[in-house]
């Protein structure tokens, strides 16, 4: 569904305006009852069995946007409850991130396999020959699945010759590359917290628009009313994002008329991280850290720390892009706060941890950011489209598209220790990911680079983006093709990195 | 060959509610030509001045060989596009 217009992108994007629009505005916040009236209006459902449960839902998608808890059905509370109190102009966060709405979720049945009308009884019938444990055979001239044998292998579902087995998942299980959804009482998704990772693909792929993590643009918004020191930093895979009148100066330009005092490319942080991950390649791997592990993707390295704990010593400690670059950021603007604009979700666990929370102050994506510029009536194209600075090289900024990162390394072994073989090894989507971790933890990849990507295609592909993967991945080329110097090693900024 | 342009306004508001998606639907008609029997070139030019000031209660805006479809969606253009580029079929 990424990259396709719905009504689940046209309710989640209504909800970021109007949560950005409400904070603009100010006042007395118990107006927040109307938004549903607002977003969902008439009488007649047009996609559930109520218009009423319809409203409740997007009652809690107000209150994740304004970064709120999501409440059980059966508990009285106004959609005000707490909001409030939520409008401050610093960050409210209680965990968990990713939430699942319970009333919203259709309980859609796990992982099975069944037979369709395709079946025609075929001689050969090769569903019933694979299957190891008897559970297809052949019942009243079609083929016939016990459920209660059935092992989901899907044996039975690669081999018919008219594809008549067809495999059914629920959209949030089968997108989670991590297994941590769950189902409750009543069959409904709940995700297990001690697996998830926070990569989102699950909000993105619901089709009932149950899931939804929370927001910072109501205390962002607070923030930019108040007229405080803000800087915002851009994750590199931001080109093309925004339409096609939204050139790289243009959002620039756009966002210090939001109020952003200075914005700063977070490829300036990928290009210091590309120069020390090659220098930890070239000198830091030993026997006890015989790979090096990219740092810059969160979900991945928690997917490690998780599910590979064995791995954990052989992830770069470097900094991540966003870290490296906030840090710039406050050695140049000591009493500047940093925003974080980017793909994902997860970014806003990074910026929670310890040794983060005193770099970057808010996170928002790029979906959430268009929200608030449609609130605040920006329109791209009344702004100048100044020429780039040329702070950031073709390194860094490649950084948004998978395969980026791990090339941008390479390209810096290359230039300084010419007579060095690199090795590199490449997963995009955790499913994948675990797949090259398992490899790793075999000792198949000692020697190795390996990045990994929680979400397909990379940074462009994460759960807070606004273009199809492909198309923004060619708008993240072409900018960083454009740049003036090739490798990280041309970086303005080399040398000076922050402590 | 007759020609049929598609504008579509990219403002704001009319990306925000998926005018980028129309575009790609649009686009996407042209690689189903044949299966189509389209008889017309479809150009998609991108443009923020269909019509006068802001328009965030008929975002997105599209306009089809001058004619404007407010609050547009993929499946109202590519019928509007398709109406008038696809040859009849006469059936004997």
């Amino acid at each position: 569904m990424k990259g396709i217009y719905t009504p689940v992108t046209k309710i989640r994007r209504q909800v970021f305006q109007e949560i950005a629009k409400l904070a603009f505005e100010g006042g007395d916040y118990h107006r927040i009852e109307e938004l549903p009236f607002k977003i969902i209006p008439g009488e007649v459902a047009s996609y559930r069995d109520s218009v009423f449960k319809e409203r409740a839902i997007v009652g809690e998608r107000l209150r994740l946007a304004c970064g709120l808890d999501v409440r059980p059905a059966d508990k009285h509370a106004p959609v005000s409850d707490g909001v409030n109190e939520a409008a401050i102009d610093r960050l409210n966060y209680e965990p968990p991130l990713v939430n699942v709405i319970p009333f919203a979720c259709e309980a859609c049945p796990p992982k099975q396999y069944f037979v369709s009308d395709n079946c025609r009884g075929c001689l050969a019938h090769p569903c019933v020959s694979v299957c190891p444990v008897k559970a297809v055979s052949m019942k009243d001239g079609h083929s016939f699945i016990d459920k209660e044998k059935c092992l989901k292998c899907g044996r039975c579902h690669d081999v018919c010759p008219y594809h008549a087995i067809v495999q059914f998942d629920r959209p949030c299980a089968a997108s989670c590359g991590v297994d941590a959804i769950e189902s409750d009482y009543l069959g409904r998704a709940k995700i297990n917290q001690d697996k998830c990772v926070a990569c989102g693909q699950c909000l993105v792929n619901c089709p009932f628009a149950a899931i939804a993590d929370k927001s910072q643009i109501f205390q962002l918004v607070h923030a930019l009313r108040e007229g405080e020191e803000l800087i915002a930093e851009i994750a590199p895979s931001f080109v093309g994002q925004f339409g096609p009148l939204a050139t790289p100066g243009r959002v620039k330009e756009a966002l210090k008329a939001l109020g952003f005092k200075e914005v700063y490319e977070v490829a300036i942080g990928a290009d210091l991280g590309a120069l020390a991950e090659a220098e930890h390649y070239a000198h830091g791997l030993s026997d006890e850290h015989p790979m090096m592990l990219t740092s810059c993707c969160p979900s991945w390295s928690v997917t490690v720390k998780k599910f590979f704990p064995q791995l954990e010593p052989c992830i770069s400690t470097e900094l991540t892009p966003m870290v490296a670059t906030a840090r710039i950021v406050k050695q140049e603007h000591p009493n500047a706060r940093v925003v974080f604009i980017g793909p994902c979700a997860s970014k806003k666990l990074e910026a929670m941890r310890r040794t983060v929370r005193s770099d970057v102050d808010f996170v928002i994506t790029y979906e959430e950011l268009m929200g608030i510029f449609a609130a605040k009536e920006i329109e791209f194209g009344e702004y100048e489209d100044v020429s780039d600075a040329a702070e950031a090289t073709a390194g860094g900024r490649g950084y948004g598209v998978a395969g980026g990162v791990a090339s941008a390394i390479s390209a810096v072994i290359k230039e300084k220790y010419p007579d060095l073989e690199v090795k590199m090894d490449r997963a995009e989507g955790l499913r994948e990911c675990r797949k090259m971790l398992q490899l790793a933890k075999a000792g198949r990849r000692k020697g190795y680079i390996l990045e990994g990507m929680a979400c397909p295609g990379g940074c462009v592909g994460g759960a807070g983006t606004l273009e199809p993967i492909t198309k923004a991945a060619g708008e993240v080329n072409k900018f960083a093709k454009a740049s003036a110097e090739a490798t990280a090693v041309g970086s303005p900024f080399a040398g000076k990195e922050a402590e | 060959m007759k020609k049929l342009t598609v504008e579509v306004c990219v403002c704001t508001q009319c990306v925000l509610n998926g005018a980028m998606h129309i575009i790609e639907s649009i686009e996407g008609l042209k690689k189903l030509k044949t299966q189509l029997r389209m008889n017309a070139q479809v150009d998609v030019v991108t443009t923020s001045g269909l019509v006068e000031g802001k328009h965030p209660d008929t975002a997105p805006l599209v306009r089809v060989n001058g004619e404007l479809i407010e609050k547009a969606n993929s499946e109202t253009v590519m019928e509007k596009v398709l109406s008038q580029s696809v040859r009849s079929v006469k059936v004997q």
